[in-house]
């Protein structure tokens, strides 16, 4: 779910960007990139529409935005004793809203923005029905461990993504406002960031600002957080090496003393971050849900 | 739909402008327009102005008219045809603007400093003495950079051979250009894929541009200027600009209540306790700004806050007292400005204009009043006019009694019939009368003028007045790169 919802940020921000300022968006390099599976043997997309619904709604594209929903259902139904009955409600409207014809019909051809904020929408009643229904128990950890650890990964595919897309373009601001956009961070960076969108200022509040909630720094901390309460639930061995892990994966981040500047110092730090994350993500694999 | 059917109820008469049509032929630049236009049937055209008016109300693009104690939420009226302009009118119409603000912002400072333009008798002093927004507490007051006109709207109107007027200046605190921005993100919405393919020109970079200005004006060295937009409140009628360009530009929305005075230094009351304001984009006019020195009655200001500006502590935006340039009865001596301050021949045409304190131009009014528009000197938004060919002859006489009372108040004006634009209206298009109101930007490093502007629209057949306060609506305004 977590992947649904920044996937859809970032390609609403996108196709907004495509119509008003980036003319010239790239979607079949951005097609290329985050679809996987069989879709990819077709013939390249030509147009933002052709790539909206291979992103969006391709039952062919095992990274769409359709295949998650049905996924996230699917794990769902297996846990339905787990959650609560308003969530798998709003699971199965979210499945059934990203099935239908009608949602089809506006991304091929209406107004994709509407599409996608039908899509954000029963995604920000998830949230909202975790929060409201769902216990603070085993469960309700889990879920939020696994929520931070896809939004960091999914923030470092994003800001990866942008830079590559940066290579090819003279005005750097632009793309760093949209980055902001797809991150919903850019309200918060006018605020807290005065100066005209610098690499450094932008880099900050990706990486370490620890009141955004988008940043890499937030979400270990919030992993972090959501870890410590499996304490008492946990091997003592196997929860030490997780945590030892995370306050190395934070301070490394905290302590870093570059000055994020140019394309290679972000290229250097989010492959850091993405190897500290995938660590984490793969011991928690290993010790608490069985997988080698 | 074909081409023909999209345009067949569009009657245009030979004596207006048409920016479409021509001769009965469709101008270049609106060929491409129509032919996606015409890819869709009027019922979907119907639709996408649905989606339009409900888009606006749900995203809260709405001013708030209050009656029987009760808010009602309306929607700026919103045309969804966008108004074209070339990218060689647009170069004719920025040059003009850049020159009428230069020459404006250098007669403010010498209005208020040497007055060279009253003792060469270019301009009447009477004139400027008598104007009521010539404030005395301004002279000899230095403004940072020696800018008095950060923010200004010109409107423009084309007349009948399609050669553009300046209609008015305003200088004091121009509203619209949130309305240019949210026209802009409609488009897209409604129309998608069809500004990328028509080669406009982004309108985005407005709040950055305004912003960078705000900040360079800050009197203290410092890298990071706090910079605060002065609200009237939430029942001003354009709150909805002031919140959207303080969240655009991330600076603090404040009411007067927000602020304090001490020392001669302006402060922002916060839960970390007082923070000292280097610059201030008011939307509160001159007279409500400080009850200590302006209105005393007014709620609006913050007391103390001219003193803080004099004693150079604060930056406002626009500076007090430019309501003497954009009076409308200073109007038509501003192409004498431009010649005398700067040398040279105004680009941009000035409607002739008649002082109503000037018996002759009084009888010569009166005499053909059904070919004339009458304005008070200091109204703005349509209030206070009287349209000539319009009015019964009862209204005319009580207007001329009005008149003679302040004659200084009141200019006169031919009636020019403003061009006309394709609008979609009950489903089908017809054109209907327009202005424009581009926006510049006057900051430390020059004038920037954004690509476009505030289209306002008369929707009633025939109607030439276009204020929104008299049931005027909007349209995306797109100025093409080549």
């Amino acid at each position: 779910m977590e992947r649904t919802d920044n996937m859809l940020r970032m390609l609403r921000t996108n196709y907004i960007a495509s119509q008003d300022e980036i003319l010239d968006f790239p979607w079949q390099q951005h097609v290329a990139h985050l679809a996987t599976g069989k879709v990819l043997q077709t013939n390249p997309v030509t147009d933002y529409r052709e790539a909206l619904y291979v992103l969006l709604l391709s039952k062919d594209n095992d990274s769409s935005v359709f295949t998650n929903i049905v996924r996230a259902r699917e794990n769902a139904r297996s846990v339905q004793d787990y959650i609560t009955k308003e969530l798998w409600q709003n699971l199965n409207d979210y499945y059934h809203l990203v099935r239908s014809p009608q949602t089809e019909k506006i991304i091929r051809e209406d107004d994709p923005v509407t599409a996608m904020d039908l899509l954000l929408r029963e995604g920000i009643l998830f949230y909202g029905t975790v929060d409201i229904t769902m216990y603070r128990g085993e469960g309700y950890a889990f879920l939020n461990l696994g929520k931070y650890l896809e939004r960091a990964i999914q923030v470092l595919d994003i800001v990866e993504m942008r830079v590559r897309t940066m290579d090819a373009s003279a005005n750097e601001a632009v793309h760093w406002k949209y980055l902001l956009y797809s991150l919903s961070g850019y309200e918060f960076h006018t605020k807290e960031y005065k100066n005209a969108l610098q690499a450094g200022d932008v880099m900050n509040q990706v990486f370490l600002n620890t009141r955004f909630p988008h940043s890499i720094m937030y979400c270990l901390l919030q992993i972090e957080r959501y870890f410590n309460r499996l304490d008492s639930l946990s091997l003592p061995e196997s929860f030490k090496e997780i945590k030892f892990l995370l306050g190395k994966a934070i301070n490394e981040l905290r302590y870093h003393s570059d000055e994020i500047q140019e394309t290679q110092q972000i290229e250097r730090l989010t492959a850091l971050a993405r190897e500290r994350v995938l660590t984490v993500s793969g011991k928690l694999a290993t010790y608490y849900f069985g997988y080698s | 739909m074909s081409f023909a059917r999209l345009t067949e109820s569009y009657q245009v008469s030979e004596h207006i402008w048409d920016e479409m049509c021509h001769r009965g032929q469709i101008r270049p630049h609106y060929e491409s327009l129509l032919h996606s236009l015409s890819k869709a049937s009027l019922d979907d055209l119907a639709s996408k102005d649905d989606m339009a008016k409900k888009l606006f109300m749900s995203q809260g693009v709405t001013f708030t008219v209050y009656n029987s104690g009760e808010g009602i939420e309306k929607i700026f009226p919103f045309d969804i045809i966008p108004r074209i302009i070339t990218a060689s009118e647009w170069a004719h119409i920025e040059r003009g603007i850049r020159q009428r603000i230069k020459a404006l912002n250098i007669f403010l400072d010498d209005v208020y400093h040497n007055r060279f333009i009253i003792k060469d008798g270019v301009l009447p002093a009477s004139l400027v003495y008598s104007c009521p927004n010539y404030l005395r507490e301004m002279v000899n007051v230095p403004v940072p950079h020696g800018i008095y006109t950060h923010i200004a709207g010109i409107d423009l109107i084309r007349d009948s051979d399609g050669s553009f007027y300046v209609l008015e200046d305003n200088l004091r605190t121009p509203s619209g250009v949130s309305y240019m921005l949210e026209n802009r993100n409609m488009t897209y919405r409604i129309f998608p894929g069809l500004l990328p393919k028509s080669n406009v020109r982004s309108v985005k970079d407005y709040p950055d541009l305004l912003l960078k200005n705000l900040m360079a004006l800050s009197p203290r060295q410092n890298t990071e200027p706090t910079v605060v937009l002065l609200t009237p409140g939430i029942y001003n009628s354009a709150y909805f600009e002031h919140t959207t360009l303080a969240r655009l530009m991330g600076i603090e929305l404040v009411e007067g209540r927000d602020l304090v005075v001490d020392n001669a230094k302006v402060f922002m009351k916060t839960t970390a306790g007082l923070k000292q304001i280097d610059v201030i984009y008011r939307r509160v006019d001159d007279e409500f700004i400080d009850p200590l020195v302006f209105n005393p009655d007014s709620i609006l200001g913050v007391s103390g806050l001219y003193y803080a500006f004099r004693k150079g502590h604060v930056a406002i935006v626009n500076a007090p007292g430019n309501g003497v340039a954009d009076d409308k009865a200073v109007y038509p001596y501003v192409p004498d400005m431009i010649r005398y301050y700067l040398n040279e021949e105004p680009i941009l045409k000035t409607v002739p204009t008649y002082a109503l304190d000037n018996p002759d131009h009084f009888n010569t009014v009166f005499d053909q009043i059904h070919r004339m528009v009458i304005k008070k000197t200091n109204e703005s938004g349509g209030y206070g006019m009287l349209m000539g060919n319009a009015a019964t002859d009862e209204q005319i006489a009580t207007y001329r009694e009005e008149v003679k009372k302040n004659p200084r108040q009141f200019i006169a004006q031919p009636i020019i019939t403003l061009s006309s634009v394709p609008c979609f209206l009950d489903g089908m298009m017809k054109p209907r009368h327009v202005d424009l109101r581009p926006f510049a930007l006057y900051g430390p490093q020059g004038i920037e003028i954004v690509p476009g502007g505030l289209t306002r629209v008369a929707l009633r057949e025939g109607s030439l007045v276009v204020n929104s306060s008299q049931g005027g609506g909007s349209k995306d305004t797109w100025v093409l790169a080549s």
